[in-house]
């Protein structure tokens, strides 16, 4: 579905030995439909730098990220942002709310962007198993942070997107709301067949993973094999 | 309650400055002598229309039962307040004097600024009351 | 929903934020508006007063001596009397080089009379006048009669009343259109009128007519006949006839030009200085703003907004409060200027005669587009930092 290859993100550092670092070593990877994907790695380890390239959203120093044939950077900006609003869900690390629109219209902001129909049953759907339907005519800033966290999921999955990316998706989320994310993840990559990666360092997300990646200092190792499910 | 309450504020402050103003820093033209000018009448009737104004403002603010009469009754008390100056009441005969020149246009502004709050007071109490 | 109701959104959400922008904007207008107004009335008073001196000099007492008293009577309207005897008329006609001459005669009328302040009457001459009379024939169709009045739109009397000079009743028979001069605080009558006029002063004890006889006239308007120099013939009339002054009307209105360029400079630079003052603010605010908002329009690229959507986003904004601040700034301008224009113009002393509607609408609408033109620019600026800014890079910033 999304194949890098031999992607990376070099930063030209002024002082120290070399003048270039690598936040992401060269790699090539696959991210495959039908599955589920983490990526687990420490802190500063490049995990969100490598998502944000896949993801469209942060040109890598060199390689390329490719969306079935589509080379992404090849593509104009607008091509490429409609694009990312039609076929790739994200799900940003920390808040990602737009504080003028009620929760319902952070949810549709994709559609409305691109003036696709709206799916509003759909988004309606998602907030009832994220749990939060009750809050869709809130406003971000009566928000907890949790609730906000479930408000960048639901948005990410109405757009019933080829491949979700989800940044620490359950950084602000209680061991309930943890689990119940990671299955909702797990079961859009089976059961409607598409791709789902996951940046987290929570090993509570490798019981849901089909597939794993490491990440230590700008270098990947794996995938490993396939970690058994859950009972 | 809040919406309806707005025009009355700024109606009671309008109508303030105009009684206040016609009295202090608006006031018509003053002889040097002491006599009365021909503009005294208009600046006394302004006074006197400014007070009303201000009780009419104060029921708007207090009473939301003789809101919308209240609203209704300050309109032709502001339109007064217009066309007193020149139309109604004569002023001096010079148009460079100050009651042409300061008097008469601030009244007419403050007045007609009145009549809006009035007349938006009345749009807003009159909805209310139909709901 | 599309790219317009965001914009409004955004604005109508972040109401402290967009009440700043409108008022910077307000601000700039008011001042454009508002100084245009005054230095268009101020450049239409000039004008006006040339063509009310349609002389080329001035023939007055040297009792007046009288430049600066003279002038203060064309540009405030302050009340004046001087004589000097009929016959300086046929003297003025014998100098070689005079097209034309019409006298005028003016009188002070008491402050008991009529109202609060004093007014200036001035006679003239209808069959020979060629300044005031051609303006009064504008908006009386016939001679002025005896015992008829036309009055500067200043003075506060209708057609058809009875205004009293001295106790004698004079009819008010037409208001003359504005000049924003001091003839606007005049009234103007036939010289069979001022004769009048004066015995009735005279029996009232209010004698001007020091050493003159009977026949008295204040001034004498002269026009050279074409060809001839006019400070050559100026000279011959001071040379020619006594105990007058021949004054070149020219160095009156060049008087009155220099200092209204200096107010109009002064009024230019102001506006310029809020112009850049405004604009480097609006600037700044935007820049600001969207350092600010860096990490929700990271959002909006993630939802699939294009840079250019972005950046028309933010030029729409900035557009809109620019829109609301050039309405809101004319309306406020024309607020303070168009009733209070009276009092500007005693205030400034100068010639002010307002623009006519359609130039003041013209005016509005160009302000406004300026003011939307300037909005959008300043944020140009800001939408193509945007355009550099990585979203990804945005969006771990924020955090």
């Amino acid at each position: 579905m999304i194949q890098a290859e031999n992607v990376c993100m070099q930063y030209f550092r002024k002082t120290g030995a070399a003048n270039f670092f690598y936040a992401v070593q060269p790699v090539s990877l696959q991210v495959q439909e039908d599955s589920l994907t983490v990526l687990m790695g420490r802190s500063g380890s490049g995990k969100t730098t490598l998502l944000n390239m896949l993801s469209g959203l942060q040109k890598p120093s060199s390689g390329s990220v490719l969306l079935g044939d589509t080379d992404l950077y090849s593509l104009r900006d607008r091509d490429l942002s409609r694009l990312r609003s039609e076929k790739i869900g994200v799900v940003p690390q920390g808040r990602s709310a737009v504080d003028t629109l009620t929760v319902m219209g952070n949810i549709l902001l994709p559609e409305m962007l691109t003036g696709r129909p709206l799916p509003v049953s759909g988004a309606e759907g998602w907030m009832e198993k994220l749990g939060i339907l009750n809050l869709k005519d809130a406003m971000p800033s009566q928000l907890s942070g949790g609730e906000l966290r479930r408000m960048a999921i639901a948005r990410a999955l109405s757009q019933q997107p080829d491949v979700l990316f989800a940044d620490e998706p359950t950084g602000d989320l209680d061991d309930e709301n943890t689990h119940l994310v990671f299955r909702i993840f797990k079961a859009y990559a089976h059961e409607e067949h598409k791709a789902v990666f996951i940046v987290t360092h929570e090993n509570d997300a490798l019981q849901y993973a089909d597939l794993v990646f490491r990440m230590d200092a700008g270098k990947i190792t794996g995938p490993s094999p396939f970690p058994p499910s859950p009972a | 309650m809040k919406k309806t309450r707005i025009p009355a504020i700024v109606m009671l402050l309008l109508s303030s400055l105009a009684s206040l103003g016609v009295r202090t820093f608006l006031s018509p033209c003053v002889h040097e002598d002491g006599s009365l000018a021909a503009c005294h009448g208009a600046g006394q009737m302004l006074l006197g229309l400014g007070c009303v104004l201000a009780v009419l403002s104060l029921l708007c603010l207090f009473s939301s039962r003789a809101a919308f009469g209240a609203y209704l009754s300050a309109m032709p008390v502001c339109i007064l307040g217009i066309l007193t100056p020149g139309t109604i009441m004569n002023l001096c005969l010079m148009g460079t004097m100050r009651c042409h020149t300061v008097m008469q246009p601030a009244m007419i502004l403050l007045f007609s600024g009145a009549l809006l709050c009035a007349l938006t007071g009345a749009v807003l109490s009159a909805g209310k009351k139909a709901l | 929903m599309n790219i317009f109701s965001l914009a409004f959104k955004n604005l109508t959400r972040k109401g402290r934020r967009t009440a700043v922008l409108i008022l910077l904007t307000a601000f700039l207008s008011l001042a454009v508006f508002g100084g245009s107004v005054m230095i268009l009335s101020l450049q239409s008073g000039l004008n006006s007063l040339e063509a009310r001196l349609g002389a080329d000099i001035i023939l007055v007492p040297s009792q007046a001596q009288s430049k600066v008293s003279f002038q203060n009577m064309f540009l405030q309207g302050t009340t004046g009397a001087f004589y000097m005897d009929a016959s300086a008329l046929d003297k003025v006609m014998e100098v070689e080089g005079v097209e034309k001459a019409a006298p005028q005669t003016f009188l002070a009328s008491l402050k008991a009379d009529c109202c609060s302040i004093r007014i200036q009457v001035i006679g003239i001459d209808p069959e020979k006048d060629f300044t005031v009379q051609p303006w009064i024939a504008r908006s009386l169709s016939r001679e002025l009669g005896d015992m008829d009045v036309a009055v500067g739109c200043k003075v506060e009397a209708d057609v058809g009343e009875i205004i009293r000079i001295y106790d004698m009743r004079c009819k008010v028979v037409a208001r003359l259109e504005p000049t924003g001069t001091g003839l606007d605080t005049a009234v103007y009558c036939s010289m069979e009128t001022m004769a009048e006029l004066l015995r009735a002063a005279e029996e009232k004890g209010v004698s001007h007519k020091i050493e003159s006889g009977d026949d008295v006239i204040s001034a004498v308007y002269v026009k050279v006949r074409d060809g001839y120099d006019i400070d050559t013939v100026n000279s011959r009339l001071n040379g020619h006839i006594r105990k007058a002054t021949a004054v070149r009307t020219r160095s009156m209105i060049t008087g009155v030009s220099d200092s209204l360029a200096g107010v109009s400079r002064t009024i230019t630079v102001l506006i310029a200085a809020v112009w850049v003052l405004a604009f480097i603010i609006l600037l700044l605010s935007f820049a600001l703003i969207v350092r600010e908002r860096a990490r929700e329009f990271a959002v909006f690229r993630l939802a699939g907004a294009s840079v250019s959507m972005l950046g028309s986003m933010v030029m729409l904004e900035s557009a809109l409060c620019g829109l609301a601040g050039g309405l809101a700034g004319t309306g406020a301008a024309a607020l303070v200027l168009f009733p209070f224009s009276r009092l500007i113009e005693n205030a400034l002393n100068l010639p002010y005669l307002m623009p006519g509607l359609t130039q003041v609408l013209l005016l509005g609408v160009l302000t406004v587009v300026l003011s939307v033109a300037v909005s959008a620019l300043s944020s140009t600026m800001a939408a193509y930092r945007l355009s550099r800014v990585n979203p990804g890079t945005a969006l771990r910033e924020g955090n």
